[in-house]
């Protein structure tokens, strides 16, 4: 393997070293205003080495896979300066399969993913004939090698398949943009489900309403809980609770959130987007509960955090970010939380998600596309209407979780959401 | 590099076709808090071939530079099985080109140990600043692009890219309060750029501290002023996005709502991009199509006059190629973008703007912002009060929106100077790119009735 290679020359001055090479071959076929405008073929090659020397990391990285001895020697030259390494690479350690690679990905043709293009586009224009259609079906082969100088020593082959139609609708000055995507690892996505939730998102925003400025309550559906999960993301970063930037540093143990929310950090559910057998430094992926009935559990860590901040790695490497996250499901059915609500907001799509200052936990977001509930029932699309609130806050404040969940663009499983009150700025 | 390219392109079979090759070598440093971060190096080269026939386009990126023609071939075949109308592809005179960068300091001659050390001091002056500041994020980085291009037409240029940027980031925090500040600059022409940057890091911090006590903006309509940098955001993402004709040129409702001659602010309002604008942190000589840049009146004297075109939108719109075919790297196809896109300077002071306004804010420094077309949304970086023509008290978390068709035309005054801004490692994001290096900059400008988000 090159990486062993590359381990073995780094060793000859290094006390410790890892290196990954990455390689994939991917075939994107790309629908614009309703016809298909282009097809690509990619190639790529990542490899990169890391070093323990003399106590201090180094590293580098490259797109050629010949260049071996420059890798090394910029790894080593940047370990002159590096930073004290806190941390010594892990030895091989027992860990559990999960399914990463589909074979029915490779054989699918440009053809084929062009006809699967076509389908989605034909059925949402059968829908409404005024609908621009945008759609793009990809896929991708992953050949992967790691290893370190403790021994460990694996690779792996890996798939990943994803497929969206979206669409544009003016009339007047109104212009609507929706759509629906999905990908994972696996080429088993149906295309039909997914251009008939388009269609829904369309028939749905066919009318609109006005609300009032004011306090409301808001149901995020799976597709938008990143509006309230993109803080958490942050504040359970192990290296953000370790420079103490997180709200949330010094506080496990404590109640954070609603007793109704449970979140898990898992990375080994077969073929979703975050799986993997190890993370990015050799260390098993684990199922690792990050806030249990409200109560705050772990943050995640990876070599080089864990060591600054005296605590293990939970296999969270390299950057500690979550894996797949999964959210508990709640005991009302959806229909129940919306026929309970009198007046609110669903929204499905913001704009201008992490602009602010993301990790307080403070959203201001513009509602892409959101719908007006009255009375129990959605009564049309919102224009012209602000979000704003803190997820810190909102989370102690969950009216409800609905009693089925959704698996989201591959890496998130979650049920519906409903925050008490939230506040809206109407034009 | 020029033989190895027209040799490869001999074996495409299709109507139009063009290869651009990335060579870069760059280096980097972050310190979090107290520490070192990360420190390296890295090298990378790779390309993507273009290939068009009857209206269809193939790509095929690479890292692997073993076989060029093959690659050439295979974007051809993906070409044909996309190509089922007439190719329509504006004329431009092909070029021959070899351009070199001139660095006043080559970064690529000074030592990662020299880099290290200056971007340590920095972070030590903003971690120093005040015992609220939790931590930081000081970051710098460098590379060095070579672009060579050539085309089936005869064009060939080499085009030198360098880059160096540098940021400091601020945390202060008071209890569960949390507050950021931001300083940063970028550019092209060497390591000088992130020297002497010991005011703007104190200054990073300082915010951070005030922020802490800043109440956040309470929300509702307010007049707003908008400083330079938000004023160059704000013609980004109000305007500049629909100005791009790839949204346009395939769809006819688009076509009726931006056609030329339309009314969209007063008279006062010109927006303008301009890639040929000298020192602009969007600017070069050509674009990703080989097509020379320059300066583009997008609106003028309030109305509609032009629009940022590819080749492709050009000849399907029937107007001039204006040189904004733009990709972030050889990982992806150009696409029309902006280059450095402002509103050009009015006739008055700042004094005036804000002497009348009872109640609104003075918006600083931006964090982002985005648009659908219709909407549009962004964040300042910290903002002022304004009250009874007065600059009052800092406030916090001010996110302003609008809707695109009508907010320029409540821009009631534009100040008389434009100032552009330092720079960073951002850019702008658009079809999976990002971020491409745009030059934000403009005048103050002052809107009424914009809605400001924010809790009740």
């Amino acid at each position: 393997m090159v990486v062993t290679q590359l381990i073995e020359k780094a060793m000859k001055k290094a006390q410790g070293a890892q290196a990954w090479l990455n390689q994939s071959e991917s075939t994107d076929v790309s629908f614009e205003t309703n016809r298909l405008k282009s097809v690509e073929s990619s190639q790529q090659t990542s490899l990169g080495l890391k070093v323990i020397l003399d106590g201090k990391v180094g590293s580098s990285h490259t797109t050629d896979i010949n260049d071996i001895e420059g890798v090394v020697n910029r790894a080593l030259e940047s370990a002159e300066f590096g930073s004290p390494a806190h941390f010594d690479f892990p030895e091989p350690q027992e860990a559990i399969d999960v399914k990463i690679y589909d074979a029915n990905v490779l054989p699918l043709t440009k053809t084929e993913m062009a006809n699967i293009g076509e389908e989605m586009i034909a059925l949402v224009r059968e829908y409404n004939p005024e609908i621009l259609n945008y759609a793009s079906v990809n896929k991708n082969i992953y050949n992967g090698e790691f290893a370190n100088s403790k021994g460990v020593e694996y690779s792996s082959e890996a798939t990943s398949f994803s497929l969206g139609v979206s669409g544009q609708l003016v009339r007047g000055t109104d212009i609507l943009w929706t759509g629906h995507g999905f990908g994972w690892k696996k080429r088993d996505i149906d295309h039909i489900e997914i251009a008939k939730e388009t269609i829904k998102r369309f028939k749905m925003a066919e009318k609109i309403a006005s609300i009032k400025s004011g306090n409301v309550p808001v149901i995020f559906p799976p597709d938008s809980l990143m509006i309230i999960l993109l803080a958490l993301r942050l504040g359970v970063n192990g290296k953000n609770v370790f420079l103490g930037s997180s709200p949330l540093a010094g506080r496990l143990g404590e109640k954070i959130a609603d007793e109704k929310l449970t979140i898990i950090d898992n990375g080994l559910i077969d073929y979703m987007s975050g799986s993997n057998k190890y993370d990015g430094e050799g260390v098993p992926h684990k199922v690792l509960p990050i806030i249990e009935n409200g109560i705050l559990k772990n943050f995640l860590y990876d070599l080089d955090t864990a060591g600054r901040a005296g605590t293990k790695t939970t296999g969270h490497g390299v950057g500690c970010n979550p894996t797949n996250i999964v959210i508990k499901e709640g005991d009302i059915s959806f229909e129940d939380m919306l026929k309970n609500t009198k007046e609110g907001l669903m929204v499905y799509d913001v704009m201008g998600l992490g602009q602010g200052n993301v990790m307080s936990g403070e959203f201001s977001v513009n509602v892409n596309l959101g719908f007006k509930i009255e009375n129990g029932e959605i009564v049309g699309r919102v224009k012209d209407v602000m979000l704003a609130g803190n997820t810190y806050d909102a989370i102690t404040k969950i009216e409800s979780m609905s009693n089925t969940v959704e698996c989201v663009g591959g890496y998130l499983i979650a049920p519906y959401m409903k925050i008490s009150s939230l506040s809206v700025v109407a034009k | 590099m020029r033989d190895r390219l027209e040799e490869a392109l001999r074996r495409s079979d299709a109507e139009y076709a063009d290869i651009r090759i990335e060579d870069s070598t760059s280096s980097w440093l972050n310190f979090r808090g107290r520490e070192l971060d990360s420190i390296g190096s890295s090298k990378s080269i790779g390309g993507i071939v273009r290939a068009l026939v009857k209206g269809g386009w193939g790509y095929s990126t690479f890292n692997d530079m073993n076989d060029l023609g093959k690659r050439v071939k295979e974007a051809c075949e993906s070409a044909r099985m996309v190509g089922k109308e007439e190719t329509q592809f504006a004329q431009v005179e092909p070029v021959v080109d070899v351009m070199k960068a001139t660095l006043e300091k080559d970064f690529r001659e000074i030592s990662l140990s020299e880099k290290k050390n200056i971007v340590e001091e920095y972070n030590e002056i903003a971690l120093g600043y005040h015992n609220k500041i939790q931590t930081t994020s000081v970051g710098y980085g460098d590379n060095f692009r070579k672009i060579y291009f050539a085309s089936t037409e005869g064009t060939y240029i080499e085009d030198e890219r360098p880059n160096t940027f540098l940021y400091v980031s601020s945390t202060a925090r008071e209890g569960n309060n949390v507050q950021n500040g931001f300083e940063s600059i970028s550019g092209k022409t060497g390591f000088q750029v992130i020297e002497g940057f010991q005011k703007r890091a104190e200054k990073s911090s300082q915010r951070a501290v005030e922020l802490l006590s800043a109440p956040p903006v309470k929300g509702g309509k307010y007049t707003v002023v908008i400083d330079p940098k938000l004023s160059g955001v704000f013609a980004h993402e109000a305007f500049g996005h629909l100005s791009e004709s790839d949204f346009v040129y395939e769809n006819d409702r688009m076509k009726e709502l931006m056609v030329l001659g339309k009314r969209f602010g007063s008279d006062i309002l010109n927006i303008i991009d301009d890639g040929s604008y000298k020192g602009g942190i969007g600017t070069h000589k050509y674009d990703d199509e080989g097509v020379k840049t320059k300066e583009n009146y997008l609106i003028k004297e309030g109305i509609l006059v032009g629009r940022l075109h590819s080749r492709e939108t050009s000849a399907k719109m029937n107007e001039k190629p204006t040189g904004n075919s733009r990709s972030i790297s050889y990982q992806y196809p150009p696409i029309v973008r902006m280059t450095n896109t402002y509103i050009d300077k009015g006739k008055t002071s700042f004094e005036d703007m804000i002497k009348d306004i009872k109640l609104g804010i003075l918006a600083v420094d931006s964090i982002g912002g985005q648009t659908s077309m219709e909407m549009f949304t962004f964040s300042a970086g910290y903002a002022y009060m304004i009250r009874d023509g007065k600059i009052a008290e800092l406030v916090r978390d001010v996110v302003l929106t609008g809707n695109v068709f009508d907010i320029l035309m409540n821009i009631d005054m534009i100040s008389d100077e434009v100032i552009w801004s330092p720079g960073g490692p951002g850019g702008c994001g658009k079809g999976g790119q990002s971020p491409l290096p745009v030059g934000l900059g403009g005048p103050y400008v002052r809107i009424q009735n914009v809605v400001v988000g924010g809790r009740q």
